[in-house]
């Protein structure tokens, strides 16, 4: 779906998407504090066209707001989400281990967030190589496929 | 790991950003590539030893460590 979407619009479009949803979740949980979700959409909007303008400009930031990184500007962008990553893991451990010691009843979205970290970082050795057959090892010969 | 890339360029009276269009990379890229900040993947490396008529081991000196550090 992002594809039939010009590129310097996906970053944008995606906030947008996003505070959108967040404003509608907002105003399903009702209140009077409903006008929370129209400063949402408001904010979010803001900040969509601001990405927007930045992406335009010549730096590593706006080619990847703009969705048009090259190689490099791809692995900067990869090892940033991977340093994100570590911290919030960091960060869940943490709030866990202050969680378990108060007793208190707010561990299980520390103990949820590290368990995602976890299995997405399994889940990305499977899918990225890891677990590729070597065609000279033994084990490769042992398991010929079945032929029906 | 050194390269020649800045070397060529200049020979060939470019800019960084000429070049960097050319190889259809960014400005910044370029820019890192000659700093021997960046080491470009092995397609990029093809690539840019094409435009400048060259092979990829006269592009880029792997016995020059320090150059890439």
């Amino acid at each position: 779906m992002m594809r039939s979407i010009p590129r310097r619009l996906r970053k944008p479009v995606a906030i947008m998407v996003a505070g959108v949803l967040f404003a509608a979740a907002w105003l399903v949980r009702g209140g009077p504090l409903w006008w929370v979700s129209i400063m949402t959409v408001v904010v979010t909007a803001v900040r969509a066209y601001s990405w927007y303008r930045m992406s335009g400009t010549d730096t590593d930031e706006a080619a990847l707001a703009g969705s048009r990184a090259d190689e490099r500007q791809q692995l900067v962008s990869l090892k940033s989400r991977a340093l994100a990553c570590n911290v919030a893991a960091i960060a869940a451990f943490i709030g866990l281990t202050a969680a378990v010691a108060l007793n208190a009843a707010w561990w299980w979205p520390f103990a949820a967030m590290l368990v995602v970290t976890g299995f997405g970082y399994l889940f990305g050795l499977s899918s990225y190589g890891t677990g590729e057959s070597d065609a000279d090892s033994p084990a490769y010969y042992a398991s010929p496929p079945v032929r029906r | 790991m050194r390269n020649r890339v800045r070397e060529q360029r200049a020979q060939r009276g470019l800019s960084q950003a000429e070049l960097a269009a050319a190889l259809g990379v960014s400005r910044q890229t370029v820019i890192s590539i000659e700093n021997g900040r960046y080491l470009p993947s092995l397609p990029l490396a093809f690539t840019i030893a094409r435009f400048f008529d060259l092979t990829v081991d006269k592009m880029f000196d792997p016995d020059d460590e320090e150059a890439g550090k």
